[in-house]
């Protein structure tokens, strides 16, 4: 289809007529800025061809605010080799005709005559909306929308699709697309879509198969062992018939019974043994006895010689210690005297030391008795002294006390005088001669002063008397005071027997000295005598105790010492110390040996004696006159019981012979053998019989189960199941089988007829994008594209391209398309509404390369406000305002 | 003259897994029900002595409830039943016997043989010999002991056993438990009563076979009867009948399709069943998606005829044909997968080529009568 002319009225912007003339069949470009109308005449082709002429939804082709308007819109074009003009008025005076070459249309005749042809369709009611616009929908880019690019197709799908079947001369109806999801539906009721798995009823038909092969096997068991039972119960009871009639047990009793005599009489054997042995040990102890008779009468003879030879040894022992003793008794008495002679040497060295030890002990004693006689009698003077002294002090001691108190009363009594001379009337008087007054008792006479101190009476006489009271009554007070301090003064004077304190002064001055005196003479007394003087004078008697002792041992000394004749020659007294010393030693040595000797001697001769009276008792035994009777007595008994000893030991030997022969152990393992193999047998036959009983009950127990009816139930069952699981398989295979084959054809078949549009499709891709690849889907839109890059292939949908991309992308698909369109015999129009303009420049001039190849197929109405962006297209830009004029202004 | 009903095998308890449940159940029900024909029969043909061969019982382990039936299914001949166990109902040391008699379901007239001892029916000068089995396979000859069992002089000798006669019976058929061929004369027997072979068979002129009363398998045995044996006299030979008991008729048929006329015999064949019949269908050969249509539809509709069918058409190929595929009108890559589907029957998963084939003719098709009923 190409478009030669355009021309609209009272349509949207256009108020007035318009009209586009001339237009090329390849390319045309109408460049004019925004509002310039570029939309407007696209959106008057979308009407003319998809609106109803008598649509009443159509208000919006109008211009605004002319709601009168009758929206008009006319083209001439060539469509099928044929001129065609349709013209088309909506809202007011509604008209649509069509001429086709010859043939005229009207209405909605020649509206469904251009759908068909163009491949739309309309709205049954309201507005044409996108889903009818088919073919032109697609080709038609309205502005901003060339990258929205697969809901077009899917728009057009179907008309693409009768394209591309007619092509190919097959027919895909939706039928085997229907038949395949009813295969898959049926097939995932019976297999999990992912990992074909059994599930829906397939999977509990084998559940059921081996829930069943389950219950078969338990029963089948059951049943076997109920079989092995009846089985055992046969065997058992044959077993338990047989020994019913042979009883073992029986014969097994009969033995024992045998057995347990045999062991009896072996048993009383083994007494009897028993018995005769002990008879034996008895003789054997006799002839023991015998035996030990018969010896002692042989040892009494032996013990008698022997003793006899025994006092000969005594002798001789005897003998020879009393020779030995004799030395040591002469050698004792030389040693006694030597030790007399030291020891009186030794006496007489001592005396002589003792005159001169107590001589000069006597001299020192004299020498200290004269000191301390001395030392004595000084020691009384000076304690006499001591004793006058302390009587002195004594005798003037004064209190310290009572001296203070005496210096206080003093003190005072001083301090009231001055007071009271203060206080006191000053009494001055000059008496004529011969006058006179008496102040107290006082009389006074010439003239003089007074103090008056105190109230006093004045006596004048023949005048009577004045009262002078002076001061007032402090003077009386002080008056009294000093009066009673007097008494006080005077009291402990007269108490200390001292006139004035002057005196007491003086007695205690005296005192002191009389102190100071008695501490030197006290020092004398415990200087001279520092123990005291009481120890002095026991030294003293005890020294000259001491010098009378001396001097009465001194005198037998004296004599004695005068006694020792050869005193000059005497050794000293340690000399003869050691000789006396030596000499003991020697004789208390000579004592000792002649003891011992001695005592030798006695014991040889006890042993002597004992030995004789042995002898002698001996001698007597063997002269005893019944000893040869009964020692010959002895021997025949001996004799007699040795023969009884051998018989004896005969009849043991013949009874153990016997008993060994008898076997009683083997006798008694017998028994116990039989005994219980008797009492196995008869527990084999209980323990028999209460299986029979316990197999009886089971079996009983069991058959009431019916177990074989079951079994054969169960089997029939699985047998009916197992067919079900196998048709289930088998159908599930089947599905499966079919599904994959279906859609391997469908596929193929899809393959097949996208070819075409795949070859048109890289035909573009290969300008824009050279070496890419692009697959197509079933809806026939583009699928991942694959280029390659430096790291390789990679591939992605076209969705995920950049806008610029994808617009350019839409583009050329729908170029690709309006190609297969073409080839098919289809009227291709197509409009770019302000597209690409995302597109950088180096990919401009690639899809400019791409329209003008398009162009030379198919018209092109490429509408910009960017002329500039196009100036190489190869073809003038048409600017709205200069190639559409008004129709009132005159056009070409 | 002594009037004997002869049979045996009743296989009481006995299921059949190669079923499906509902018609096993009726099938299982229907070994009881000729019991209960059995004593109607035996009454109406006023018999003197009902002789059971064995296997009364199909197992030991059967349901009490099970056992109470069978004897009470007896009940309709009130004269005196004889009843032997076989190899599938021995005489062990606990059977289904020993379980009966302790359940106390044996009706006085009924007789169990459970020892080798002869059973005296003086009221009818008879002596019966058994020869019971009481462990589940022997291989002595359980009969050996009727010859020098003394009878007293005059009376009828009867014997009963089952087992395999030698010679007689193919070999590998229960080759244990045997019976000498000759014994009914060797031990001057006026008749030998035999059970453990299904079908009817006479081994000689005093020697029969009765089979089960009630067909069990599809093998084609002669079963389903059971015998009248008068005797006039001892000694005399035996006037053996067989009277029919049994209420279906098992049979297996192979059916090979391969043209448009084998369909219609199939049709015709699945036509024929009625209620009495117990079918096994083996299919194979090939058909197109039309007559796989057709043979459905009947075996549809023969299952609900017959009591019980079983068919496999699995093994049939299908080969769609060009009407089928206008029919289907495949459209697209429908029919291209129709195509492969067919081809893949012949390769090593065929089977399952076949089975998606059919289940996309049936989709198809379901779409195409959907469209049509529009």
């Amino acid at each position: 289809m190409k478009i030669r002319r355009l021309r609209v009225e009272q349509f949207r912007r256009f108020r007035q007529p318009f009209e586009l003339r001339d237009l090329e069949p390849g390319l045309n470009l109408f460049a004019g800025p925004n509002e310039a109308g570029k939309s407007t005449l696209v959106a008057a082709l979308r009407a003319a061809f998809f609106e109803r002429h008598r649509s009443g939804t159509v208000d919006h082709l109008r211009p605004w605010s002319d709601p009168g308007a009758s929206p008009e819109v006319e083209l001439d074009f060539e469509l099928d080799d044929r001129d065609c003009r349709l013209n088309k008025r909506f809202l007011g005076r509604k008209r649509c005709t069509l001429q086709y070459g010859e043939r005229a249309f009207d209405g909605a005749e020649a509206e469904d005559f251009l759908a068909e042809r163009l491949g739309f369709a309309f709205a049954s009611k309201g507005a044409s909306k996108a889903e009818h616009w088919g073919i032109p929908g697609l080709l038609w880019i309205e502005q901003g929308s060339a990258q929205e690019l697969r809901e077009s197709v899917g728009h057009a799908t179907d008309h693409l699709r009768s394209v591309l079947t007619a092509s190919l001369g097959e027919i895909a109806g939706g039928e085997g697309d229907d038949i395949t999801a009813e295969v898959e539906k049926q097939r995932n009721e019976l297999l999990t879509p992912s990992s074909d798995r059994p599930r829906g009823i397939w999977l509990e038909a084998q559940q059921l198969c081996a829930r069943l092969a389950g219950e078969l096997a338990t029963v089948e068991a059951a049943l076997q062992d109920s079989r092995q039972k009846v089985d055992r119960l046969a065997q058992l009871r044959q077993q338990h018939d047989d020994e019913a009639q042979s009883r073992p047990w029986v014969a097994l009793r009969a033995q024992a019974a045998e057995a347990r005599a045999a062991l009896a009489e072996a048993q009383s054997l083994q007494s009897r043994l028993a018995g005769e042995r002990e008879s034996a040990q008895g003789l054997a102890r006799q002839v023991e006895l015998l035996r030990g008779q018969v010896a002692a009468f042989d040892a009494e003879a032996t013990d008698a010689a022997r003793r006899a030879d025994a006092v000969s040894a005594a002798q001789r022992a005897l003998d020879a210690v009393q020779a030995l003793a004799a030395p040591w008794q002469q050698r004792e008495r030389e040693a006694a005297q030597a030790h007399e002679a030291a020891r009186r040497r030794l006496q007489q060295a001592r005396s002589r030391d003792n005159l001169q030890q107590v001589s000069r002990e006597l001299d020192d004693a004299r020498r200290k008795a004269d000191a301390a006689q001395n030392a004595s009698a000084q020691v009384e003077a000076a304690q006499a002294r001591v004793l006058a002294l302390q009587a002195e002090a004594a005798a003037c001691e004064i209190r310290a006390a009572d001296l203070t108190a005496l210096r206080e009363q003093a003190k005072r009594l001083r301090e009231l005088d001055i007071r009271r001379a203060a206080l006191a009337t000053r009494l001055r008087f000059a008496l004529d001669d011969g006058r006179e007054l008496r102040i107290g008792d006082e009389v006074m006479t010439g003239s003089g002063e007074r103090l008056l101190p105190e109230a006093t009476t004045i006596t004048l006489p023949g005048h009577g008397r004045l009262r002078i009271e002076p001061g007032g009554s402090d003077a009386a007070a002080l008056a009294r005071e000093a009066t009673e301090l007097m008494d006080r003064q005077a009291s402990t004077l007269a108490r200390l027997g001292l006139a004035s304190l002057d005196a007491a002064e003086a007695r205690q001055q005296l005192h002191a000295q009389k102190l100071a005196d008695l501490k030197v003479a006290d020092a004398t007394v415990k200087a001279l005598a520092p123990r005291g003087v009481d120890a002095l004078r026991a030294e003293c008697s005890v020294l000259a105790g001491r010098v009378a002792e001396l001097t009465q041992r001194l005198d037998p000394l004296t004599v004695e010492a005068r006694g020792a004749s050869d005193a000059a020659d005497l050794s000293s007294v340690v000399e003869a110390e050691a000789a006396e010393e030596r000499a003991r030693q020697s004789l208390a040595d000579a004592a000792r040996q002649l003891g011992e000797a001695v005592s030798r001697r006695a014991a040889a001769q006890a042993v002597f004696e004992a030995a004789q009276g042995e002898a002698a008792a001996a001698r007597a035994r063997l002269d005893d006159p019944g000893r040869a009777e009964r020692q010959a007595e002895a021997q025949r008994a001996l004799a007699d019981a040795l023969a009884r000893q051998a018989v004896q030991a005969q009849r043991v030997e013949a009874l153990a012979r016997q008993l060994e022969a008898a076997r009683p152990q083997a006798l008694e393992q017998d028994v116990q053998r039989l005994d219980r193999s008797a009492d196995i047998a008869e527990k084999t036959r209980d323990q028999r019989r209460d299986d029979i009983t316990r197999l009886e009950i089971e079996l009983q127990a069991t058959g009431a189960q019916g177990l074989d009816e079951r079994q054969a139930a169960l089997a029939r069952d699985l047998a009916a199941a197992g067919r079900r699981q196998d048709q289930l398989a088998r159908r599930a295979r089947a599905l499966d089988l079919l599904l994959g084959r279906l859609r391997d054809k469908r596929r193929a078949l899809t393959q097949r007829l996208q070819a075409p549009l795949q070859t048109h499709l890289n035909h573009y891709l290969g300008l824009l994008f050279p070496g890419a690849r692009i697959a197509i889907d079933d809806s026939l839109s583009p699928g991942p594209l694959t280029r390659d890059g430096a790291g390789g292939s990679e591939s992605g949908e076209v969705e995920a391209l950049s806008f610029g991309a994808r617009e350019q992308m839409g583009v050329i698909a729908r170029l690709a398309y309006a190609d297969l369109l073409r080839e098919a015999g289809r009227p291709t129009l197509i409009i770019l509404d302000d597209a690409l303009v995302h597109s950088d420049a180096a990919r401009l001039d690639r899809m400019k390369r791409v329209l003008f190849d398009a162009a030379s197929r198919h018209q092109i109405l490429l509408f910009t406000c960017h002329p500039e962006n196009w100036r190489d297209l190869g073809v003038p830009a048409r600017t709205l305002a200069s190639t559409a004029l008004p129709i009132g202004q005159g056009g070409a | 003259m002594l009037k004997i009903l002869h049979t045996a095998d009743w296989q009481i308890g006995k299921q059949y897994g190669q079923f499906e449940p509902d018609e096993a159940v009726l099938l299982a029900e229907a070994r009881i029900a000729v019991v209960e024909r059995l004593a109607a029969l035996a009454t109406e043909q006023q018999v003197d002595l009902v002789l059971v061969a064995g296997d009364v019982f199909d197992a030991q382990g059967i349901a009490d409830k099970t056992v109470l039936r069978l004897f009470n299914a007896t009940r309709g001949f009130a004269g005196p039943w004889v009843m032997l166990p076989g190899n599938h109902d021995a005489a062990l040391s606990e059977s289904v016997w020993s379980r009966a008699q302790r359940l106390a379901a044996v009706p006085d007239h009924v007789h169990l043989c459970l020892r080798p001892e002869p059973l005296h029916f003086e009221g009818l000068n008879a002596v019966l010999l058994p020869a019971p089995l009481t462990q589940r396979h022997t291989y002595a000859d359980l009969t050996e002991w009727f010859a020098a069992a003394d009878t007293p002089p005059g009376a009828f000798r009867i014997g009963l056993a089952h087992g395999a006669v030698q010679g007689v019976l193919a070999e590998g058929i229960d080759s244990a438990n045997p019976i000498a061929a000759d014994r009914a004369a060797q031990a001057r027997l006026d008749y030998l009563a035999l059970g453990d072979w299904h079908g009817c068979r006479q081994i000689d002129a005093r020697c029969w076979y009765s089979g089960t009363p009630e067909t069990d398998r599809f093998r084609n045995n002669d079963s389903g009867c059971a015998l009248r044996v008068d005797i006039d006299a001892p000694g005399t030979l035996p006037q053996v009948s067989v009277l029919q008991t049994g209420r279906y008729r098992w049979r297996s048929e192979r059916v090979l399709l391969q043209v448009a006329s084998d369909i219609d015999a199939l049709c015709v064949l699945l036509d024929g069943l009625q209620a009495g019949d117990v079918l096994q269908l083996e299919l194979a050969g090939q058909t197109d998606l039309a007559g796989l249509a057709r043979v459905r539809d009947a075996l549809a509709q023969a299952q609900g005829r017959a009591r019980a069918l079983r068919a496999d058409l699995d093994p049939v190929r299908i080969e769609p044909t060009d009407d089928d595929l206008a029919r289907l009108a495949a459209e697209g890559y429908l029919g291209e997968v129709i195509a492969d589907l067919r081809a893949a029957q012949d390769s090593a998963d065929g089977d399952t080529a076949r089975d998606a084939l059919v289940l996309l003719a049936g989709l198809l098709d379901a779409r195409r009568t959907a469209g049509e009923a529009r």
